[in-house]
């Protein structure tokens, strides 16, 4: 299959742009992996009930929800900072200008 | 052509693999390999030794039991260096011998051949699959569809529901779904891993190896050219091109591949390994098996296709034992001898000793007066008497008359220590001595665990 590809000012070619499935997968599925990963080391280090408590105000949460909140909250950083290594490695003929 | 399907064009669009079946030597290891790995995974949750889980990391109570060991959040290291072996046992398994974890081992690849084999039994075979996924919508086909999605969604729910259960212990989760009693984040655990596996082994499959997995880029640094790896052999193999099977290939200037396309048949990544190493290649060795077939079928010697090195291709020596081998294994052998060391001579007691937040000292009665709590953890299975003392001279004890804690529990004792206030200024390092009640005199303490003693200037 022959896909079309694009080509910025310099005339360099510029590979066609990813599915979004895999666009979301390179970017959410790292992240995923690296917050798991966070979430051991920060919860083996420390019980999410005390680190709540610690806030100010404190929070009372179950550990249940201490562990999701943790994960989650470190999923989203993870994937805030793969979504920007995203943006600033996208090809420059792929800005479109302004109408 | 309207703007939105210009735009479509341009995004290449994922062709749908349907891997044809395939048996053969790699294809019965595969099986086993899986059978093994799914085995473990869906059965020793539910073993139990003396009423225990035998692995269980049971995150509410922050205790992980693995195989008879209990480890406290203060055996974090000791999990730290089991991620640390896990890591170099990958880095030696994929220097010798490629990507063995990716054919046969990774949970991607082995959930995947489960919801391919479910699929191929609710669909039939590749034809029929590729022919069903043509046909227009008719009553045979919803019913085919139906019983795909509802083995793929009960399969998957099972492997969610089994999952949340190597964290919170697995006949209490049974017992409250059954009930419909789980707590909102056991019910949200069981479905989002559920989830998790139906969109990955279901839908997204080699996608999952081929753009979203860190370890299928990584690998070229593990490699060298003595690495074993799936190759072809186009020396022997080219010019391809079809023939009769009695055909003399000397006359008509052929190799041996006869230009079947089984082998990019039966990929699983859908590439074709004649066109070299790729790193969508996950070495799972079903093109292997193929070939062999084809080659048995032609009357060819096997192993167009086969396990081999660069260096063997290139008609250079293979050596198997080579420095990044010896690197890996010396680092493994000292990892895991470390970890053992360490595990086995862990402290039966943990304390951890936390000053009283609210204020510095206190003056009661002449005498400056400082509150702690300890934190005890009895990490051995048996009820455990305490006595607490200061290791420093002048101080005085006030704690409670009996410290009992049993076996795997934690308890927070206050403990009141002062000295007169005429003899202390300023802030001085104290040393808590926790030993066993029936400790023999002048044996080694349980545990020491320093602190401060603050005094007014
Ligand atoms: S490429 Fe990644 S996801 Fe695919 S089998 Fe290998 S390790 Fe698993
Ligand atoms: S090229 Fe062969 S070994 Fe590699 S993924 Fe495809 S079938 Fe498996």
């Amino acid at each position: 299959m022959s896909i079309p590809s694009q080509h910025n000012n310099n005339d360099a070619i510029v590979p066609p742009p990813r599915p979004l499935v895999q666009r979301l997968g390179a970017i959410l599925w790292p992240a995923f992996l690296l917050a798991g990963l966070g979430s051991m080391i920060l919860f083996g280090l420390y019980d999410p009930v005390t680190l709540a408590e610690l806030l100010d105000p404190p929070l009372v949460i179950s550990r249940h929800a201490g562990y999701a909140l943790g994960f989650f909250c470190l999923w989203a950083m993870t994937t805030a900072s793969s979504y920007l290594t995203w943006v600033l490695l996208r090809p420059s003929a792929r800005f479109k200008a302004p109408k | 052509m309207s703007k939105t399907a210009e735009t479509t064009s341009l995004y290449q669009r994922q062709e749908k693999i349907y891997p044809r079946e395939i048996s053969g030597r790699f294809n019965r290891l595969r099986v086993i390999a899986a059978w093994i790995l799914l085995g473990l995974f869906y059965v020793v949750a539910w073993i139990q030794i003396d009423g225990q889980q035998i692995v269980l990391f049971d995150l509410p109570a922050r205790k992980f039991y693995v195989f008879g060991l209990t480890f406290w959040p203060q055996d974090f290291l000791f999990l730290a260096i089991l991620l640390i072996i896990a890591a170099f046992c990958l880095f030696f398994f994929t220097a010798l011998a490629g990507r063995l974890w990716c054919g046969y081992a990774c949970p991607q690849t082995v959930w995947t051949e489960v919801f391919v084999a479910l699929e191929r039994f609710a669909e039939g075979n590749r034809m029929q699959r590729m022919k069903l996924d043509k046909a227009p919508m008719s009553g045979q086909k919803f019913r085919r569809k139906f019983t795909k999605q509802f083995l793929w969604v009960t399969f998957s729910l099972w492997t969610g529901f089994t999952f949340v259960g190597y964290f919170t212990p697995i006949r209490e989760l049974a017992v409250a779904i059954a009930q419909f009693e789980t707590g909102p984040w056991e019910t949200f655990w069981v479905l989002f891993y559920g989830l998790a596996t139906y969109g990955n082994a279901g839908y997204l499959r080699e996608q999952v190896c081929k753009y979203m997995c860190p370890y299928a880029r990584f690998q070229s640094a593990m490699f060298d050219a003595d690495t074993l790896v799936i190759s072809y052999d186009p020396e022997r193999g080219e010019k391809r091109g079809k023939r009769a099977r009695k055909a003399n290939l000397e006359d008509l200037g052929l190799g041996d591949c006869i230009d079947c396309s089984w082998c990019v048949q039966v990929c699983p990544t859908g590439i074709d390994i004649r066109d070299g190493l790729q790193y969508d290649c996950i070495a799972c060795g079903a093109c292997i098996d193929a070939c062999d077939q084809i080659m048995d079928k032609m009357n060819y010697p096997r192993g167009l296709i086969k396990y081999t090195t660069q260096h063997a291709i290139e008609k250079k020596p293979s050596r198997i034992l080579r420095p990044r081998i010896f690197i890996y294994l010396g680092l493994l052998t000292v990892l895991c001898i470390g970890f053992a060391l360490g595990v086995g001579g862990r402290d039966p007691l943990i304390t951890d000793v936390i000053r009283d937040r609210n204020a510095l000292y206190r003056v009661n009665n002449e005498r400056v007066e400082n509150t702690y709590t300890l934190s005890l953890i009895n990490k051995t299975d048996d009820t455990q008497r305490y006595v607490i003392s200061v290791q420093e001279p002048g101080y005085e004890v006030r704690t409670w008359p009996k410290i009992e804690v049993p076996g795997g529990a934690v308890q927070r004792v206050p403990v009141t220590i002062s000295r007169a206030v005429d003899e202390v200024s300023g802030a001085y390092n104290i040393h808590f001595i926790i030993d066993s009640a029936d400790a023999e005199a002048n044996s080694e303490p349980l545990s020491v665990e320093p602190s401060r003693f603050f005094a007014p200037e």
